[in-house]
This record gives structure tokens, C-alpha cells and sequence, in this order.
């Protein structure tokens, strides 16, 4: 009986065998590391994430470039990216890189970010030695090339260097196009070569950051800290996420997940960000979609940009997942669903579906001034109807705004500012004295 | 008795009909004369376009190979509103079509909304908005005339960022331009100075700028520009914005060398100097 049953026993291992041969011929020669791998391959941008990062520190020793390390002091936390690696995510002592869009369009979307670091007392540096990425431009226009997207890069990072704040990028186009940007110079000897020269013309020399930070990612990382200090209750609030695409699609390995957040399955910022504000997530179909901001269409052929924006983001958002309010974590998508859902009211599609940023969303929550703070008086859709919700007192901070604006006009007030105003001097020339002076001032 | 219908031969191998050419049938494709399909005029730049753009160090890391999937296509957002389709170019690419290459860079490239959706799901792992953004920069370069269309109204936004640092300024927001951006557009417009005042950054605060580079930097930016040859790229397609932003660039240089010497000098009185380079 034991012996017939053991014979039964391999006659399944052997015919299991013989199946697998049938199936997978190759079966005998091939290991499951090399299968891993290609999986890291399929999911890599054309270069793998771990092989750059190999390639830059070979650099570094060469003295080709300078590495820019996330030290101790700027409190990191790590977390995986879609490959499985390891991101390391600064949580202070943060060089602000603006975005363009933010501060021209949406304010309110990095003074919420500088509010919350003041909040949670995080050491942080914003400068006028910043330019913009110029990746907007780049992918509207095509006028620009690689060595010139290189030196804006370079530029910015080596004033971020130089005073020894690790940089944290606001834009989500600036994080996709700096990965990339990051990616040429590491991998192309031509584009360093034709790079150093110029930013030798400058004073300067190539510096590569450690890693390309994305704010979302450090507000994610933040962002159980941040809710502890949560005014307002938001566990009956249905939030649908837009995921920028150039967060996760531009260089995708090189953004973080978390197995908390949509089991894995989608980036982990801003998603857990709402998440753990304690609002309930919902899906719709075409969560994955591009908002329809397009980079050259938001500005000159908004056709496209509007009717993509309402009919393929806001409305599976609020028909299918009912929700209350949009958060997303970029320029271009905050402008583009906020501002594209007024037109499709003259063809009876009202949806006015309250669109804000996850720093905004955070910023509200934890009691910051939806005007002065959250500026949400930038944004077209009910943004007022969704804080009358939660149990924000709209009414008043809305008188009050409203009088120190009258001030304002009148000279009656001197304007607010969230840390100390930089000297007449700073707006002309870049001194290298400039952060002892200014953390003289009491910034935190 | 009814006549028999004739029906005209059928090429050898379907694979090789293709109704975009003149002669249907078995005609390997590096036989083919794709140049026929082109103006004469216009053969010569259209060969050398697409050379550059197969030259460049991207290229040939950026398209590895095309199985037709069409995976790229069915999750593009720009082709469910235009005649566009990322699957089209990759297929051209891979043929070496250069006259089919030709017409989607005069025609078609600009729809593209570079959300990188293609280039996250291909299954070739082709970076599919990249090799996009090689067929723009090269017309740019090459100063095409789909190029010259599609930036003159996005002359104003080159001239902010080339010479400010900032792609946008908050007062670009007025009734007249965002017409579709509704009430909202009219009530930031009226009270663009006063809401900038609001915005509790100092940098922030002016209605040209999204926020204010110091004038070192932006001549540092500027300077990038010219150095890595962008400028002369523009001067092909608009020569007036190029005299522009050159002429800026020398007046905001001398500005900056002088005031770095007196600086360095100790000769510099900053209560002379405005509060912002920008209105000097």
C-alpha cells in the first residue's frame, strides 16, 4: 500500500515534469534570477535603475562628477521603488525647487508645502537661485537639447550643493525629466563632455544628486506625522487620486510604492498620502490616464486639454467612484482638471468637482488658512463647498482674507511671508555667504 | 451565360501590400523607392532630417523593436482626439520610411501629449515619447515648417523662460486669452497685484514671474542656452525672438558683470538698486 502510493506519487512528479518540459522546453537551463531580472528589464527605462546608480558612483571615484549624498542630518527614510530597490527619501534640511506652474498659476500649492515643513519643523531653504527645469518648455516645444536640459539641471543642483540642502523637487515634470536628465549624464560620456565646459564658464561643476526626491514622496513619507496634527475629520470624504504621468511613466522604476497603498500596485504618493489624512480612496476605470494637460495643448490648443480632462478624469471619477474631491500631486494637473471643467457647462456637464493638491489637501486639514495659505481662491472648481463639508468655517476665514486684502490695497497691512524676506541683494547676485545670513534670520 | 468575373491577381504575399505605394506585390521593403512618395523639393532635407535624427545618441537605445502590438496606440490620449497614433511612427521607424516619417513630422507629431503612458506599457520596452521628442527637437533644428506653425503662438512662453528662468507668469492668465478658464480667469486678472501681495513668499509676489530669479541666475540660464547652441536652433524659426533674447542677454550680462565688480570692490550701495532687476 506505502509502496503504491509512493509509486503514484512519482508518476505525478514524472508526468509534472514531463508537462513543465512540454510547456517551458527551456525549463532545465534557465534560473528564476534571470527570469527576476527581465522582469526589472521590462519594467526599467532603456537603463536599469540599479546600473546607473553603479555608474555613478564609478563616476564619482573617477572624479567625474560630484555626487550629492543624502547625509544623516537630512533624517532619511527609505522606501522601494517599483524594481524593489531601496529609495532613500530626505526628510529635512530640503532645498525647495519650485515649479513654475505652481507658483504662476497655483500659489497656494507651495506655500501649503512651506507651511507644513513649518508645522512639522523641517529645516528647509528656498532661494531666488532657481530656475525653472525648462521640461515644460522642452516637451511642448521641442526648443531645447540634451547638453542644454543637462545645465539647467546641473545649475540648479549645484546651488542646492553648494549650500548643503539636499534638493526636493515641487514639479512632477521636473522629477520624470530630472530622473531622465539625471539618466544622459550618467550614461553619456559626449553629453558630460560637451556639458563640463559650460559649467566650468559658470564656476561650476557637474553634481548629481544622490536621488531625484519628488515633494509628493516626502509628503507621503510625512504625511502619518503630518495627519496626527489633523483638524478636521475626512473619513466620510471620497477622494479620487490622479497620478501624474510623469511621476510614474517618465523613468518608472525610479518612483516609490508601498504594499499599504493599492496593494503595490500604484505609486504610493499621493494615494497614501490621502490615505493616511484618513479620507477613503475611491478608483475609476481610467485612473492610469493622462489629465489632458499636454505641455504646448494647455496653452495653445486647450480643445483637446479641456474635453480630455472632463470626460476621461472627472466624470469616471465622479460617476463611476462618486467622488468629493480630486487630489493629485502636479502642476499641470491641478491647472488642467481645475480649471477645465467651467467650459463644460455651455454642453450641461456641471460637475465642479473640487480639485487640490495633496499639500493643499494636508495643508487644510491641519488647519492652515485656506486663503492666506491654501490660496484656494486661485481655483475655479468648489473647492469653498468641499472645506463647508469637512467643517472647515469657510465664512470667516473668507471675511477675514477679504479685509487684508482691502489692507493690502490700502497699505493698511504689510504682507505676511512664511519665513524671513531675502535681502535687495539676493535678487541680483548668488553670494556664497547667503545661507548663514539668512538662517541668521531665525528660519527654521 | 454570365461573363466570369476577372479579379485582378493577387500580390505574392499579403505582408508586402501596402496601398500607401504605387506598385502592390512582392517587392522586399530596402528595394522599395520610398523617396518617390516625396516632393522633389523637398527629398533632400527629408533624407538628412531623419539621418540626424537616427544619428543621435538616444535613437537607437529608445526603439529596440516593434511586435505591431498596438498596446502604445490603444492607451494614448491623444489618439482617441487625433489622427495620431505612436504605433504608426514606431512602424515607420522600423521601415526606414523616410518619406512616411517625413509627413508624420509635418503633420502629426505635435499632437502627441507627452504623458509617457506608450513608453510605461510597450511591451519592446521602447521609449516611444522619447523618440517623439527626437522627431520635434529635430524639426526644430531643421527649422520645418510644421515647427515654425506650431511655435508662433508659443513665442512668448520661449522668450519667459529662455530670459526669466519661470515658463509661465501669473499675469498670462486674462480674460481675452483663458476665455474657457471662465469667471475665474476674469476675477485673478482683476485682482492679479493685490492676490500676489496675498501669497505670504516673497518670491512669489510679483504678477510677471512665477517667481523671482535673481538676476545672476537667470544670465546663468541664459547663458546655458546659448552655449549648448538652443539659440541658434531658434534663429532658424523665429529670428526676431532670437535678436530678442540675444539682445536681452548682452544688456543683462553687462548689468550683472558690472555689479559683481563693484560688489566685489566693495563699491556697491544696495539702496541704490531697485527692488527687482526686472525693472531696470
Amino acid at each position: 500500500m506505502i509502496n503504491g502510493e509512493k509509486l503514484a506519487q512519482e508518476n505525478v512528479e514524472k508526468k509534472m515534469n514531463e508537462e513543465i518540459k512540454d510547456a517551458f522546453p527551456m525549463s532545465d537551463q534557465l534560473t528564476w534570477d534571470d527570469i527576476y531580472q527581465r522582469v526589472i528589464y521590462r519594467y526599467g527605462s532603456p537603463h536599469n535603475l540599479a546600473h546607473i546608480k553603479d555608474e555613478m558612483y564609478k563616476l564619482e571615484d573617477k572624479g567625474e562628477i560630484i555626487v550629492h549624498h543624502i547625509k544623516p542630518y537630512n533624517n532619511p527614510m527609505e522606501f522601494q521603488s517599483l524594481n524593489g530597490l531601496t529609495k532613500k527619501i530626505p526628510t529635512t534640511k530640503l532645498w525647495q525647487h519650485k515649479s513654475c506652474g505652481q507658483c504662476g498659476h497655483i500659489p497656494g500649492y507651495p506655500t501649503s508645502v512651506f507651511w507644513i515643513m513649518n508645522k512639522l519643523e523641517v529645516d528647509y531653504l528656498d532661494e531666488p537661485h532657481q530656475t525653472s527645469c525648462t521640461g515644460w518648455n522642452y516637451h511642448a516645444s521641442g526648443a531645447s537639447n540634451p547638453v542644454a536640459l543637462a545645465g539647467v539641471y546641473v545649475r540648479n543642483m549645484w546651488r542646492a550643493y553648494e549650500t548643503d540642502y539636499f534638493p526636493l523637487i515641487h514639479c512632477g515634470t521636473s522629477f520624470g525629466h530630472y530622473k531622465e536628465v539625471r539618466n544622459s549624464i550618467i550614461l553619456e560620456k559626449e553629453i558630460r563632455e560637451k556639458l563640463r565646459p559650460i559649467m566650468r564658464k559658470l564656476d561650476m561643476d557637474i553634481v548629481v544628486p544622490e536621488e531625484v526626491v519628488h515633494y509628493s514622496e516626502w509628503m507621503y513619507a510625512m504625511s502619518k506625522k503630518a495627519a496626527a496634527q489633523r483638524k478636521y475629520d475626512v473619513s466620510n470624504i471620497k477622494a479620487a487620486v490622479h497620478t501624474p504621468c510623469h511621476i510614474y511613466k517618465l523613468v518608472p522604476e525610479d518612483t516609490i510604492y508601498d504594499g499599504a497603498v493599492w496593494q503595490g500596485r500604484r505609486p504610493a504618493a499621493p494615494s497614501g498620502t490621502v490615505q493616511n489624512f484618513g479620507a477613503k480612496l475611491v478608483d475609476y476605470s481610467t485612473w492610469w490616464d493622462c489629465c489632458g494637460f499636454g505641455f504646448r495643448h494647455i496653452l495653445t490648443e486647450r480643445e483637446f486639454t479641456r474635453s480630455f480632462a472632463l470626460f476621461k478624469k472627472v466624470m469616471p471619477a465622479v460617476n463611476e467612484g462618486h467622488a468629493d474631491v480630486f487630489v493629485t500631486s502636479d502642476t499641470g494637473c491641478v491647472t488642467t482638471l481645475d480649471k477645465s471643467q467651467w467650459a463644460g457647462k455651455a454642453h450641461g456637464f456641471d460637475y465642479n468637482l473640487p480639485v487640490l493638491a495633496d499639500a493643499q489637501f494636508g495643508a487644510i486639514l491641519m488647519g492652515a488658512d485656506p486663503y492666506t495659505i491654501g490660496q484656494v481662491h486661485w481655483h475655479a472648481t468648489d473647492v469653498e463647498g468641499f472645506m463647508r463639508k469637512i467643517g472647515v468655517p469657510v465664512d470667516d476665514y473668507k471675511e477675514k482674507f477679504i479685509e487684508y486684502l482691502q489692507d493690502l490695497r490700502e497699505g493698511k497691512a504689510e504682507p505676511q511671508y512664511l519665513y524671513p524676506k531675502h535681502r535687495k541683494i539676493d535678487f541680483y547676485l548668488t553670494l556664497p555667504e547667503r545661507v548663514s545670513w539668512y538662517k541668521k534670520q531665525g528660519n527654521k | 451565360m454570365a461573363t466570369k468575373t476577372v479579379l485582378p491577381p493577387l500580390p505574392d504575399d499579403p505582408r508586402f501590400m501596402d496601398m500607401a505605394y504605387e506598385i502592390q506585390g512582392a517587392e522586399p521593403e530596402e528595394q522599395r523607392n520610398f523617396l518617390s512618395n516625396l516632393k522633389p523639393e523637398e527629398r533632400e532635407v527629408a533624407v538628412k532630417f531623419w539621418n540626424a535624427v537616427k544619428q543621435d545618441f538616444r535613437f537607437n537605445d529608445y526603439l529596440r523593436g516593434c511586435l505591431n502590438c498596438g498596446v502604445c496606440t490603444s492607451g494614448c490620449p491623444a489618439a482617441k482626439f487625433y489622427d495620431f497614433g505612436p504605433r504608426e511612427m514606431i512602424q515607420y521607424m522600423m521601415r526606414d520610411a523616410v518619406d512616411k516619417i517625413w509627413e508624420f513630422t509635418n503633420k502629426k507629431v505635435w499632437a502627441c501629449v507627452q504623458c509617457f503612458t506608450c513608453s510605461m506599457r510597450c511591451p519592446f520596452n521602447n521609449e516611444i515619447a522619447g523618440l517623439i521628442m527626437l522627431l520635434r527637437e529635430y524639426s526644430v533644428q531643421f527649422a520645418l515648417p510644421s515647427a515654425k506653425e506650431i511655435l508662433a503662438p508659443y513665442r512668448r512662453i520661449l522668450l519667459t523662460v529662455i530670459t526669466t528662468g519661470n515658463q509661465v507668469t501669473p499675469d498670462m492668465i486674462q480674460p481675452d486669452t483663458f476665455p474657457d478658464w471662465g469667471p475665474q480667469a476674469v476675477e485673478e486678472s482683476k485682482n492679479m497685484a493685490v492676490y500676489r501681495q496675498a501669497v505670504p513668499v516673497d518670491l512669489l509676489q510679483r504678477t510677471d514671474v512665477g517667481w523671482h530669479a535673481s538676476l545672476q541666475t537667470a544670465v546663468e540660464m541664459m547663458t546655458i542656452f546659448i552655449e549648448s547652441g538652443v539659440i541658434e536652433y531658434l534663429k532658424g524659426v523665429d529670428k526676431d525672438l532670437y535678436d530678442m533674447i540675444m539682445d536681452i542677454y548682452e544688456e543683462r550680462k553687462q548689468t550683472l558683470e558690472d555689479l559683481k565688480e563693484k560688489w566685489e570692490k566693495g563699491e556697491l550701495n544696495e539702496d541704490e538698486l531697485p527692488d527687482s532687476w526686472l525693472d531696470m
